[in-house]
This record gives C-alpha cells, structure tokens and sequence, in this order.
C-alpha cells in the first residue's frame, strides 16, 4: 500500500484578507485543520486600508460637501467647517466596526491557527514562516497586492503617499499631484479636494477611468473640474518629480509638450501589481509579474495549491475575492468543481455622484464584435432630479439585438444601490422590456432605469 | 549588513547554511566572464546583483537555494542578459 504522508494542516491560507478568510473559515467549520498566515495586518486591505476607510472618509467629505452646498435649500452653513483629527478618529472607528480588521483573534476562536509574518514556499507541500516550517496537503493563495511605483525620473529620491498612506495623513496637503486616473485616483482626487486641497489628476490616457464606457469619465472629469476645481490632466505622463523646498516640482509631458507644477505631496494610483514573492517557483507554480496562472476552478498547475483575489491579477474587486475565496473552498472540499462567475459582478466607483457598472461595456462589446443595442437616458428628465436639484448623471443599459441586457454604466447619487436591479437582470438574461415593465417608484432616481430600459429600441 | 536568512539546499533540504554574498559575486563573476565581459565589468555587475539581491533577501528569514539563483537571475538579467542566461543555465551547459 502506497505511503500516506502526514502533513500539519489541511489547508494552508497565505493572506488573511478577502480571497483567504472565506475558505479558511467555511473549512475549519467543517472539521479540517487549517492555519491562516498573514504578513500584514489581519484582515488584509479592504478592510484595514482601502475600501472600508476610505468610503468612511467619503462619507464625512460628502456630508461636508452638501452641507456647505445647502444655502440654495435655505439652510444656513456658511460658517460650517471641519476638524480633520475627529475626522481620521470617525474612519478608525469605521475599520474597528467592521470586525474584519485586525482580527487575529476572530480566526484562533474558530480553531484557526495563526501565523503573523511572511510565508515562503520551500516545497511544492512545505512553507516557511518565521522559520517555522508547516506543511499541508492544500494550499491556498490570497496574498493579495500592493501598489505599482511606476518609472518615473527622481520618485526614489523624494516621499511619496500611496492610497494606504494618504489615510495616514495628519491633515489634507494644499496642492497633492495625484498619478493615475482610475477608481482609487478619482476617489481620492474628489475626497481632497472637497476638504480644500488643490487636486491635479494625471492620466496617461484621454480619459479618466479608461475602463469604464467613455461617457462615465467626461462627465467625472468635468464634475471635479467644475466642481471641485480638480485640474484634469489627461493624456498627461509624469515624467519626473525632484524636491523644491518643502514641496515637490512635478515634471509632465502632454502632447509633447513638457510643462511643471509645484505641489506639496504627490499620490502614486497608477495601479497594483500582485504580491507572487513567496518561492512559487520552489512549488512549481506558474506566474508571471501580471499574477498566479488559475484554471476556471481556480487551480494552479499544481493540484493542490489554489489561488483567489487579487494575486491572480484580474480585476481586484474585495467582492470577486470573497466569492473566489469560497469557491476555492468548494473545490478542496468537493469533488464536483465549480467556476467563478463573474458575468454579473457589478463594480461600483465612490465618487458623488456614484459610478456603477456592470456586465459589458460598451467597447468590450465593440471589441468582441457583438451586435448591440443601446439607451442613455440623462439625470435631467427623472423627477427626483429636480427634488434633489442634481441633474449630472445618466444611466446607459446595453443590449443584444433581441433586447437581452448585456451591460449597464450607472452615474447618479446612489448607483452603487441602483446596479443591483441591472446587475439581476444580466445575470439571468432579462430584457430590457421585461426592466421597462417593471413598477419603479416615483420620485426615487431607479426612475432613470426605466427610462432607459424603455428607451432601447429592438 | 548582517542578514538572518537561512539558506535551504534545494536538492537536499537537510542541508542548511548561512547566505555567502562571496559565493554569489564569485558565480556572478564566472557567469559574466563566461560570455566574454571585461573583468572590470564583472566584478562592477557581480557587486550590484549582490546588492540588489540583499535588499530582496533583507525581509527574507529562510531561502532555498533555488531561489538565490532565480532571483540572482532576475537580477542579472538588467545588467547582462547573457551572462543571466548563463548563469540560470550553468548546469546544464557543458
């Protein structure tokens, strides 16, 4: 009979966060031994030090942000200010609420074993951890990311913030050069520059957030431009950055044209690059820079080591992750395997007004050469636009030439409430006339859904 | 720079010992000479693989072999391309 070998664990889950906890919890509850290992802070980066921190400080600047916009609903807030201190308390109460921060202790109480430092793989079924060496017949890998230093002449000789450490911040900088125009950029272009700093927002393409569909970023640009006084640099390259005094002199090329700018802090937001530096490569196991290669079960090219969240380099959503994370524990558990489905994975940006998408964008659906039909309908010809008195907004539904949805952009207060009815719709086929049909209340801004739903012609 | 990782044999794992910065500049040098750069240049490219290799080994506590000439490798490979093959292929090359 062959020799059974005895490892440590049943499952060993490298990173803490959205991809790792799910599968480590949903698999210590059925008996298995599992340990869990984290080289941060438990809890991992949504909760600690992206998402939930930085919507509750969005939170505090939009009340500001309205608040201070009230005189023409006759409210008197002229003399409305703000104490960022209590402001950064508010955000630490918000991660501490959560639960999901730092919660080493959740995980030893559900008989997980905790690691803190940084795992190395030394076999194919070993790894190392502050030179402790553990073994396990399955792995899984959700150590997540970090954000990507792009080359830019001079950033190794000055500070920089990142989106983790701008929340660190004592007070908002006076001017903050922002490189990167995606989701976290325009996040934190709009948060800064509602509590007074001087935003520039750098973007190497001709739009801001270049992978939603085109309308979305023209109208975000030119609400921080009007707005917020952000000055919207795109189809602008930082090219290089030296200290000046206390600040930093910003050099950027456009066009070919080479012009400066002087600010006070710069924010690197061009994007995230997994974290593969764990000796994959004494487990075998393929990646590249871009992330861990997965079957559609979410298996590396070796069996028994799994990968889920942002360590596969695809969208980065904590939402993806967690529904990876359990599917993962699915596939160690059961013999039948189950697929991620993403079709309908809606992805929503913070900014006011919210941008939600979901499904297919408009240029993927050019790009994959699909037959499509399409609806916009503006802000302005709902009813609680003008309750609300906010009128920059549209929502946009795609579909196939038989009216099945294939995809929404939402921008309007609330989208991120509003995608949901959408993102039902996509993942179960529904036609626009079948949305169309559907009572939505008055006065509430799912009006626009309607309209738009109406509004595609078959 | 005093830098705790343990190094792992690969091909046997009980063997274990500290990382030696000479024994990687020297295989450095070889692997550069081996494709014919001057000498001078060697020993300036084998110093800078080691250092940059130290920064990636300062947070590292244990190592194994194989890691120290993929990432050796990886390192190299701004500096020399050639050398860098030569130096991840040198035991298979006669």
């Amino acid at each position: 009979m062959a020799k059974k070998y005895e490892f440590d664990y049943d499952l060993i889950v490298i990173g803490s966060g959205a991809g790792g906890s799910a599968a480590a919890n949903i698999i210590a509850s059925e008996g298995k031994r599992v340990a869990i290992i984290e080289a941060d802070t438990f809890g991992g980066e949504s909760p600690n030090w992206s998402d939930v921190p930085t919507k509750a400080l969005l939170h505090a600047a939009n009340l500001y942000d309205e608040a201070i916009h009230g005189a023409k609903f006759g409210l008197r807030s002229s003399t409305l200010g703000y104490n960022y201190p209590s402001i950064r308390a508010w955000k630490d109460l918000a991660v501490k609420r959560t639960g999901a921060g730092n919660n080493r202790d959740y995980y030893e109480k559900q008989g997980i074993n905790t690691f803190n430092g940084a795992a190395h793989f030394i076999s194919p079924n070993e790894i190392t951890v502050n030179r402790r060496h553990l073994s396990a017949s399955n792995f899984l890998i959700a150590t997540g990311s970090h954000w990507m230093i792009p080359e830019i002449t001079g950033i190794d000789k000055i500070k920089y913030l990142t989106p983790r450490t701008i929340l660190e911040e004592i007070r908002p900088p006076k001017s903050l050069m922002i490189v990167g125009g995606g989701e976290s950029g325009v996040e934190i272009a709009q948060l800064m520059a509602t509590f007074g700093t001087k935003v520039y927002l750098a973007e190497k393409t001709e739009r801001l957030l270049p992978k939603c569909d085109s309308e979305a970023g023209e109208l975000l640009a030119r609400i921080l431009t009007e707005q917020k006084g952000v000055s919207v640099l795109t189809q602008s390259r930082v090219v290089s950055i030296e200290k000046e005094g206390l600040g930093k002199r910003v050099i950027i090329s456009r066009a070919g044209v080479e012009k400066s700018v002087r600010v006070d802090e710069i924010l690197i937001a061009a994007g995230r690059m997994p974290n593969v530096d764990l000796g994959l490569e004494n487990a075998g196991v393929k990646y590249s820079p871009a992330g861990i290669e997965v079957n559609d079960f979410l298996q590396t090219n070796v069996k028994h080591i799994f990968a889920a969240g942002d360590v596969l380099g695809r969208n980065g959503l904590t939402h993806n992750a967690i529904l990876e994370s359990r599917v993962v524990a699915n596939n160690i558990l059961h013999r039948n395997k189950v697929a991620p489905d993403y079709s309908a994975t809606p992805e929503i940006i913070f900014t006011n007004p919210g941008i939600a998408v979901v499904g297919l964008s408009e240029d993927d659906c050019i790009k994959r050469d699909l037959q499509i039909n399409k609806a916009v309908a503006p802000l302005n010809i709902i009813a609680r636009s003008n309750t609300s008195d906010f009128r920059d907004g549209f929502v946009k539904i795609i579909t196939d030439k038989k009216g099945v949805i294939l995809g929404a952009t939402i921008v309007c207060p609330h989208a991120g409430e509003m995608i949901h009815e959408l993102a039902l719709a996509v993942k179960y086929g529904l036609t626009a006339t079948q949305v169309a049909n559907t009572p939505h209340a008055f006065l509430s801004w799912s009006e626009a859904i309607r309209v738009a739903a109406g509004n595609i012609s078959i | 720079m005093l830098l705790p990782a343990v190094v792992i044999s690969s091909s046997h794992p009980e063997k274990v010992g500290k990382y030696n910065r000479a024994r990687l500049r020297a295989s450095v040098i070889t692997a550069c000479l081996s494709v014919c750069t001057p000498e001078g240049q060697a020993e300036s490219t084998a110093d800078a693989v080691c250092d940059d290799f130290e920064v990636w080994l300062r947070n590292k506590q244990e190592v194994t072999t194989r890691d120290i000439v993929i990432v050796s490798a990886k390192l190299l490979e701004k500096y020399h391309t050639e050398a860098a093959y030569i130096y991840e292929q040198r035991h298979i090359i006669i």
